[in-house]
């Protein structure tokens, strides 16, 4: 090398933070070339199919399953009776896979085959013979908590109508129960009493939310394998392995250490994937029994049957605030349709009264919710969880309480806004708080205040298009949620001789570019390019534990964990570097591949080549770190309160509409968003993120609509269960408010279920604004708001109901 | 029940209509409704299947002296792009455009569109308006034989048309509109495309001085069946459209129909939006 | 069982043949039969686009296609975009842009756009939208698509 050769290099400070990077794994899916569960197959694979109840609610009198075990090419045949050690799964274990005497629901499962092709396990269910005895149905949740009322889960009776003595069980599905109440959550702070007498305006009503769900692209499916030693090999496309191998080993009775969990790439989660459902267990019988890996995928029919919902429910909100614009309490009553069993969707609760408690400052709050058993569909956990019910409720009653006292909208609002450093009566401490300016920031972007005034004004003017425009504003946990006793997340990095690494995280990839956010904030930390690193997050055998994709928690959890590993190594390096290069650690900096001085930027050293030589030495040393992150949040007690989350987000979003009166017709022209997000860490990412949402919200808001009727879906496709479609969209404009949450990674919050929040909120204040009609029930379909707009729409007044 | 036993993709229209005199035949075109339907097992397939794409005398679209004739295998996306169509019959493009997407406009053919008799299908209402004709091709004794009735008559209820099992539908034929003709065609839905309407309106005729003459109104999805309105025509016939007129017509129009509830509207509003909607057709008739 | 019928026809510009079953839809011959899995079922109803191929240079839902129908014809996978220097600025597009998030969407979107800017060299983003309004997406909110569709097309009219 020549001495002109070895002059002085000084790399440039720079940084990956809030650049607009590209998702790692976008290009393979881009070239259709990315292995989703339906493009698994393996060799001696057999393929499963459910038979399901058809009925809605009915006694299993007898099951034939004769005919279908002789078909060619069916390996395995099974009903309850073939599983003798059946446990029951859900939230409340009240739910045994292969129905046992009784369903409870259009989608049950009766009978399952694994067959040679679908072809032939398609024809084997046909064969099977089922005789039922009907029962009454109750589809309607006010029906099912009415005292005497029949019921969904009574104890058990075999099809003679003796009891069927299942196998010693305290859980639901075993003893049954004895009212229809899956769930009841109560909560308080203050005294609601205390707070109406302060009153000066009390408004109470009844809002009605509906059944909508997730519609995953990809449909449902998984592929199970049992090795000639027993153990377990599932790929699922669970958004939460660690969790679910214990519980799926539980259900199979077998050791969780012997369970394998791959998740190949995902069509989508929304939090579908978060609780385990009748088919992965059936799938896992028909493997067993088969001794072959058995694949099962569902039809988009069966995805509609058999998927859960968004949870529907009836909400009476009653509000106060005094003639200053103070709040003084709210009392909320809810009636959640549970469906025939329970998953998450009951525990929506968790969210809503945070809403209610939280969002702005109420010094008295009393809530209830009673979930009832019903025959319908059962809810499970969907982006937003809760909070779209409870938003809609309170963001009405909002803006009816500003007309009420007479008080501009905005300043009522900002009046009752949280700020950082307060500590709400739920006990949620919030550190950083970009509420109010979220609030400012939308309205101004959107020219609210003047739009708001002009749309009031051409109300009564001629001609059938109305302009409306609306806000809504949401508080959701940002900083993980803790329902679990821990919240946490592990990462294991290693680097090699290269200088590139490998993240090993606990967090799954669902889409939402967990991967890509995970390694800009490792290479910023290490000083590298993004494309030095692999992220490997989908193989329980390899990755260490994380609690699972929910509660908008990766960015944050997963993403502290992965800056603890990085820094670990970074340190690791900078101490060998110091000791080489006879320098300070604390001289010394990462930055573009090279070890630097970090005061002027000079290189010391080519980073890969320092770990080459840490490598090939006497003592020859590797740099490999661990990291497991648990967030300084607390598990709420009985009574619900706590700070549940290391950090909170906040989001105000303006919603613009034209009302066609002639027809009905809602056309959603624009949303204003402003975020707090902590800071951007990748804005191509989130934004992303922020429009799905958008979108989603405007879904459910306006088209989308899962028709029930006594317990049958009417709609289980997408010619009438409409998603947006690309021309529905309106103009999207995002503002981020940049609060640096001191906890957050590099002062980033959770982002990923706020954006659909506050949509259907905010549309329908709009529509109010263009016409002077208040819309309480969901979603806003032309007939509903050409109803709403002649009357036609009695209003609807839930009296909640109590227990004695 | 008779199974599925051949496949036939006969390449002349002779070897067509032969092969559909045993009655026993299910044929396939654009095979967008076919496809689905007979997978999910809403259709059985009959003892053939017969692929029509290959006879070359069901496609094209051409002016035959003062008719347009469009084959039955012309597909969605043909018809609305073709010169003779954008330049004669714009209602007609008007309402391939709101015609499901554009990869099964591509593929759906209009005589699959007229086949399936649906109350709903969209390029139903202006070839209604336009007084098409639907031919039909059979082979009752060794020869090729050709009739063609009014679309108007054709439709029987959903999915039931006057074909009869041994016939094969081989082109529509449109009169070209005469000097002064108007027609115009409205789909009720949240999309502009893929969905089925909720209700469809069609409004035509020849406006002279604010006049209208042989009036054409039709109706989608109020009815089993793709319907003129007979009592709105002859309320309009010769009118001059003025405020009175029109809501005179639009209140009969509300009257006349009587559609059902489904998943998608109520009757109630059906009938309303029937009233609203030629309300606001006529009104733009009458300001244009 | 099944009736089967032999078919012969042109895919991703090789020709070949192939004994299909009458019955099954161009969708299951392309995954289950020839085994490219690029294309995805989304709906089998032609309701979501995740299907769409291009069959003698128009996109098409190959679920609502029979197989037997591929005689004599054309077919372009998303796997045969693999080697089309326009496909490739519309991949790049729709990385660069995020018109990615699950993916799964993301074949059949792009065969669709890859038809439309043949169609509509010139298109703006309502053009766009109008384009693909049979093909679905859940998690993008569309914007980044139209986006980075728009943006293609800017790519290939200024490329030389």
């Amino acid at each position: 090398m020549s001495v002109s050769e070895k002059k002085t290099r000084i790399i440039e400070p720079d940084s990956l933070i809030g650049k607009r990077i590209p998702k790692m794994d976008a290009p393979e899916k881009a070239s259709g070339r990315t292995r989703y569960i339906h493009d698994i197959n393996l060799s001696g694979q057999l393929y499963g199919k459910i038979l399901r109840s058809g009925r809605i609610h009915a006694l299993i009198k007898s099951i034939d399953t004769s005919a279908a075990r002789a078909l060619p090419g069916v390996h395995v045949v099974i009903t309850a009776a073939d599983i003798p050690d059946q446990r029951p799964i859900g939230v409340a274990r009240d739910h045994f896979p292969l129905k046992v005497g009784r369903v409870r629901s259009q989608r049950d499962e009766i009978a399952a085959v694994a067959a040679e092709s679908e072809e032939i396990a398609e024809a084997a269910l046909k064969l099977i013979k089922v005789v039922y005895e009907d029962l009454p149905v109750i589809s309607d949740p006010e029906d099912a908590i009415k005292p005497g009322a029949a019921l969904i889960h009574p104890e058990p009776h075999g099809a003679d109508g003796t009891h069927l003595h299942l196998k010693q069980g305290t859980s639901i599905a075993h003893r049954g129960k004895a009212d229809n109440i899956a769930m009841r959550f109560d909560y308080a702070h203050g005294d609601v009493v205390k707070g109406e007498a302060e009153s000066d305006v009390v408004i109470e009503d009844t809002f009605r939310l509906h059944y909508v769900t997730h519609c995953c692209m990809g449909v449902s499916g998984m592929i199970a394998e049992f090795d000639a030693s027993g153990n377990l090999l599932m790929y699922s496309n669970t958004q939460v392995p660690f969790l679910h191998k214990r519980e799926f080993a539980e259900y199979l009775n077998m050791d969780p250490a012997r369970i394998r969990i791959i998740q190949p790439p995902i069509g989508g989660g929304f939090g579908s994937k978060l609780d385990i459902y009748p088919f992965e267990i059936i799938c896992l019988f028909l493997a067993r029994a088969a001794k072959r890996p058995v694949k099962m995928l569902f039809t988009r029919e069966e995805e509609f049957l058999a998927s859960p919902t968004r949870q529907p429910v009836l909400l009476t909100l009653r509000s106060g605030c005094k003639k200053d614009g103070t709040l003084t309490f709210r009392q909320v009553h809810t009636l959640h349709d549970n469906g025939a069993y329970t998953s998450w969707g009951a525990t929506t609760p968790f969210v809503m009264m945070q809403t209610f408690s939280s969002l702005y400052r109420v010094p008295h709050c009393d809530y209830h919710t009673a979930a009832v058993y019903t025959n319908n569909p059962y809810a499970g956990s969907f982006r937003g969880y809760g909070n779209l019910q409870a938003t809609f409720a309170i963001e009405q009653h909002m803006d009816m309480m500003a007309e009420a006292i007479g008080m501009d909208s905005l300043e009522f609002r900002l009046k009752n806004a949280q700020d950082s450093g307060e500590t709400t009566g739920q006990g949620m401490v919030f550190k950083s708080c970009g509420f109010k300016d979220c609030i400012n920031t939308a309205a101004q972007r959107s020219d609210y205040s003047r739009k708001f005034k002009e749309n009031e004004a051409n109300r009564g003017k001629p001609g059938n298009i109305k302009h409306g425009i609306g806000m809504a504003s949401m508080l959701h946990v940002g900083g993980g949620a803790k329902i679990y006793p821990s919240d946490g997340c592990g990462t294991i990095l290693k680097m090699d001789d290269f200088a590139n690494v490998t993240l090993i995280t606990g967090a799954s990839e669902i889409g939402q570019g967990s991967e890509t956010v995970l390694s800009q904030l490792v290479c910023e930390e290490l000083g590298l390019p993004i494309s030095a690193i692999t992220v490997v997050n989908n193989d329980t055998a390899i990755t260490p534990w994380d609690v699972g994709v929910h509660a908008s928690r990766t960015t944050f959890i997963a993403g502290n964990s992965a800056i603890g590993a990085a820094k670990k190594a970074k340190a690791k390096i900078l101490a060998v570097a110091a000791k080489k290069y006879d320098a300070a650690e604390a001289d010394l900096d990462l930055r573009g591949g090279f070890v630097i001085k970090a005061a002027s930027g000079e290189v010391v050293v080519e980073l890969s080549k320092l770990l080459r030589n840490l490598h090939f030495q006497d003592k020859a040393e590797l740099v490999m770190t661990t990291f497991y992150y648990e967030p300084p949040s607390v598990h709420q007690g009985k009574d619900f309160k706590g700070d549940v989350s290391a950090a909170y987000a906040w989001a105000s979003q303006v919603v613009e509409v034209e009302v066609d009166t002639d027809t009905g017709m809602v056309r959603m022209t624009k949303i204003t968003g402003a975020h707090d997000v902590g800071r951007v860490l990748n804005r191509l990412g989130i934004e992303g993120q922020i429009e799905g949402g958008m979108v989603m919200g405007q879904g459910y808001a306006l088209t989308e609509d899962l028709m029930i009727v006594d317990g049958v879906m009417r709609n289980p496709n997408f010619r009438d269960y409409k998603l947006v479609t690309a021309p529905e969209i309106p103009e999207m404009d995002i503002a981020f408010i940049e609060s640096m949450d001191g906890e957050g990674p590099q002062g980033a919050k959770g982002v990923g279920e706020a954006p659909s929040i506050c949509i259907a909120a905010a549309a329908a204040n709009a529509i109010r604004n263009a016409t002077g009609v208040r819309m309480f029930e969901l979603p806003f379909t032309p007939e509903k708001v050409y109803r709403a707009l002649h009357g036609q729409t009695p209003k609807r007044y839930w009296k909640p109901w109590k227990a004695e | 029940m008779t199974e599925l036993k051949h496949y036939f993709a006969p390449t002349s229209l002779d070897q067509a209509v032969e092969c559909l005199k045993d009655g026993d035949v299910t044929i396939l075109a654009g095979g967008t409704d076919l496809t689905p339907q007979s997978q999910a097992g809403r259709i059985r397939i009959k003892r053939t299947l017969m692929n029509i794409r290959h006879i070359p005398q069901l496609s094209g679209i051409t002016l035959e002296g003062r008719e347009i004739r469009i084959g039955t295998l012309a597909t969605i996306t043909e018809i609305m792009e073709h010169p003779l169509v954008r330049q004669h019959l714009p209602v007609l493009v008007e309402a391939c455009n709101h015609f499901a997407s554009d990869q099964i406009r591509n593929a759906a053919t209009l005589g699959g569109n007229i086949c399936n008799a649906s109350p709903a299908g969209d390029t139903l209402i202006p070839l209604l308006l336009l007084d098409a004709r639907v031919e039909l091709a059979s082979m009752p004794e060794a020869k090729l034989y050709r009739h063609s009735m009014p679309l108007a008559t054709f439709f029987v209820g959903p999915g039931k048309t006057r074909r009869s099992l041994c016939e094969l539908l081989t082109c529509v034929r449109i009169p070209l509109p005469g000097e002064g003709h108007v027609a115009h065609f409205h789909k009720l839905g949240t999309r502009p495309a893929l969905d089925i309407s909720t209700i469809s309106i069609g409004i035509g005729g020849t406006l002279r001085e604010g006049v209208l003459t042989n009036v054409r109104v039709a109706f989608g999805a109020v009815a089993p069946t793709p319907v003129r309105a007979a009592r709105a025509e002859q309320a309009l016939e010769g009118q001059k459209l003025d405020a009175a007129i029109i809501d005179r017509v639009a209140a009969i129009a509300r009257d006349e129909v009587e559609p059902i509830d489904d998943v998608r509207a109520t009757a109630w509003y059906r009938k309303e939006m029937i009233h609203n909607i030629t309300r606001r057709m006529l009104t733009h008739v009458a300001q244009a | 069982m099944s009736l089967k019928h032999d078919i012969e026809f042109t895919l991703n510009g090789v020709k070949r043949q192939a004994s299909v079953d009458v019955t099954m839809n161009t969708l299951a011959m392309l995954r289950d039969v020839i085994g490219l899995t690029g294309t995805k079922y989304g709906c089998g109803e032609g309701e979501c686009g995740a299907c769409t191929i291009q069959v003698d240079g128009v996109s098409l839902n190959s679920c609502l296609m029979f197989a037997v129908d591929c005689d004599g014809r054309e077919l372009t996978t998303i796997e045969g975009l693999a080697n089309d220097s326009k496909a490739d600025a519309l991949r790049e597009a729709f990385v660069e842009h995020g018109a990615v998030q699950c993916g799964f969407c993301t074949p059949g979107m792009i065969m669709q756009a890859d038809h439309l800017l043949h169609k509509h060299p010139h298109a703006d983003a309502e053009c766009v939208k109008r384009g693909i309004e049979g093909n679905l997406c859940r998690c993008t909110g569309y914007k980044k698509i139209v986006d980075a569709i728009v943006a293609a097309e800017d790519g290939q009219r200024t490329a030389p």
